[in-house]
């Protein structure tokens, strides 16, 4: 194939996400001076399709403390971390994160997907083994790729089909790298990492879990999925993304077991971008402060991930996975799921459209995503939204449901 | 040379199965098998039919292909070298070489 008739191809596939007569993927969202609230087309709509699960973007503290940097330290750092790019403020926010986690170590990265390359890439080289979940991010397939290792997917949540694979690695099962999820983004289901942890502690492989949705969202101060399965010290590294629960945009690496600071020489995605401008660290750092602090935040987004799981499992939608903040409901085609995305944003509320080849397992999903800062007024409107589309498109009783209008 | 080697399948339930290492035709044999009750629908499908092109199968179909073929075989199919699939005879061959390791 031509480098143009890829182009080509691409608008190809393209032209078919248009065909569903909706302009679901890359729609512009003027935000509307709220964690929750934006124009789409005109329409002010509650939006329930973003990962500001802790809804932040708009606390007043963080704003401030933005607002405070940009006056002090300048708009951009115009240099990389290696180079010019590390100020104070960045080494505060490692030194803050390491706190907060309790890790030995931990390096700043301008983003969440930069991170996961990087880091990946970099731990792993030829001759050793990745061996990851099948839907992990599109950056931990990157970083794997270009690591030079040898890669393997195991089935997604799946640790027998992990123990099969580190057991048919036989002697090199000591020079693999497992890397899971902890809150997957799309169906919004959870790895089971205590089950994870025990098969590679069994096979002395090293694990490295990215927690970029359940970091702020789970555990008992938010420190993520394996502070609330309690596995915190079995886990060889994490990374996470300041553009989730913090509100802004990074992301991270840390480690309890391993000191990880001479990574930061060898990191390609570390030495040769720029650093995070200093109102985004700011913001992240004055974030980081608040999630310790503020566990309501917390308490506030499973109450409203709880209430709008039950009210759609009630509806009759078939559901990705247990009550969490990010609520898939699967639908039975790509059309349906289009249509059903167009109704939802008639009825003011923004979700996410999911089709394949997006979609894990060929799925067409609606991804709904709550937020500490989603008033129960809010909810109402979402669940509401939902029932327009239970109504209309799916019919009721669900056994008919399929097909458009 | 020992002409057995005996493998645990890792599967509950399945005999310890003796490997006389599987052959290319076992592997193509088994491939056809598992394509005809999904793609072919009863027909057998040439070894050099191409897997996307000619039959169609989408990357995800392959890789639940290749999802049957690691559990019957007992193998780890690496994804760096999904690229060099296009046909099933690519995919025997290479499927052949893993029973071998
Ligand atoms: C699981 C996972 N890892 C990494 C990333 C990348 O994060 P960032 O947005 O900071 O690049 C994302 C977000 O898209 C994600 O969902």
């Amino acid at each position: 194939m031509s480098l143009l008739e890829k182009l080509e191809a691409a608008q190809r596939s393209q032209d078919v996400l248009q065909a569903l007569g909706v302009n679901a993927i890359g729609a512009t969202i003027d935000v509307a001076g709220s964690a929750t609230e934006g124009d789409i087309a005109g329409n002010r709509v509650v939006l329930a399709g973003t990962n500001n699960y802790l809804g932040l973007t708009f606390d007043p503290v963080c704003v401030e403390a933005a607002v405070r940097a940009v006056r002090s330290h300048g708009t951009g750092t115009t240099g990389s971390r290696l180079a010019n790019g590390t100020y104070a403020c960045h080494a505060a926010l490692e030194t803050e994160l390491a706190d907060f986690l309790e890790a030995r170590s931990a390096i700043v990265f301008t983003t969440g997907y930069v991170a996961n390359v990087g880091v990946i890439s970099t731990l792993a080289g030829p001759g050793d083994v990745i061996v990851l979940d099948a839907d992990s991010h599109a950056s931990i397939y990157e970083g794997a790729k270009l690591s030079g290792a040898e890669v393997y997917r195991f089935r997604h949540n799946d640790p027998d089909d992990l123990d099969k694979r580190l057991r048919r690695l036989g002697e090199r099962a000591s020079r693999t790298l497992v890397i899971v999820e902890g809150l997957y983004s799309m169906l919004g289901d959870v790895s089971p990492l205590k089950q994870i942890c025990e098969v590679k502690d069994r096979y002395g492989a090293y694990l490295l879990l990215d927690d970029a949705h359940s970091f702020g969202t789970m555990g008992a101060t938010g420190r993520g999925l394996a502070q609330a399965e309690g596995v915190e010290d079995q886990v060889d590294f994490v990374t996470g993304t300041f553009s989730k629960s913090l509100g802004s945009v990074g992301g991270y690496c840390a480690s309890r077991k391993h000191d990880i600071n001479p990574l930061r020489a060898q990191i390609r995605a570390y030495m040769f971008t720029a650093s995070s401008t200093p109102s985004v660290i700011a913001s992240t750092r004055a974030a980081l402060h608040l999630i310790g602090r503020r566990p309501e935040l917390r308490t506030r987004l499973w109450g409203n991930a709880k209430r709008v799981h039950s009210a759609l499992a009630g509806l009759g939608f078939t559901l990705g996975a247990d009550a969490s903040p990010v609520i898939a409901t699967i639908m039975d085609s790509p059309q349906q799921a289009a249509d059903a995305w167009q109704m939802l944003l008639d009825a003011g509320v923004y979700v996410n459209l999911v089709v394949p080849p997006g979609a894990p397992k060929n799925m067409s999903i609606l991804r709904c995503s709550l937020s500490a800062a989603h008033t129960p007024d809010q909810i109402s409107q979402i669940i509401n939204a939902y029932a327009v589309v239970a109504e209309h498109l799916m019919g009721r009783p669900k056994a008919v449901a399929g097909g458009s209008l | 040379m020992i002409p057995t080697k005996l493998r645990d399948s890792g599967d509950t339930g399945r005999f310890l199965r003796p490997i006389v290492m599987t052959t290319y035709n076992e592997c193509v044999a088994q491939i056809q098998q598992i394509l005809r009750t999904t793609v072919a629908k009863g027909e057998v499908v040439g070894e050099d039919m191409d897997l996307i092109d000619e039959l169609g199968l989408a990357s995800l179909d392959v890789m639940e292909l290749i999802e049957q073929l690691e559990d019957v075989f007992d193998i780890s199919f690496p994804i760096n070298e999904l690229g060099d699939v296009r046909t099933i005879s690519d995919l025997a061959r290479r499927v052949q070489l893993l029973t071998d390791r």
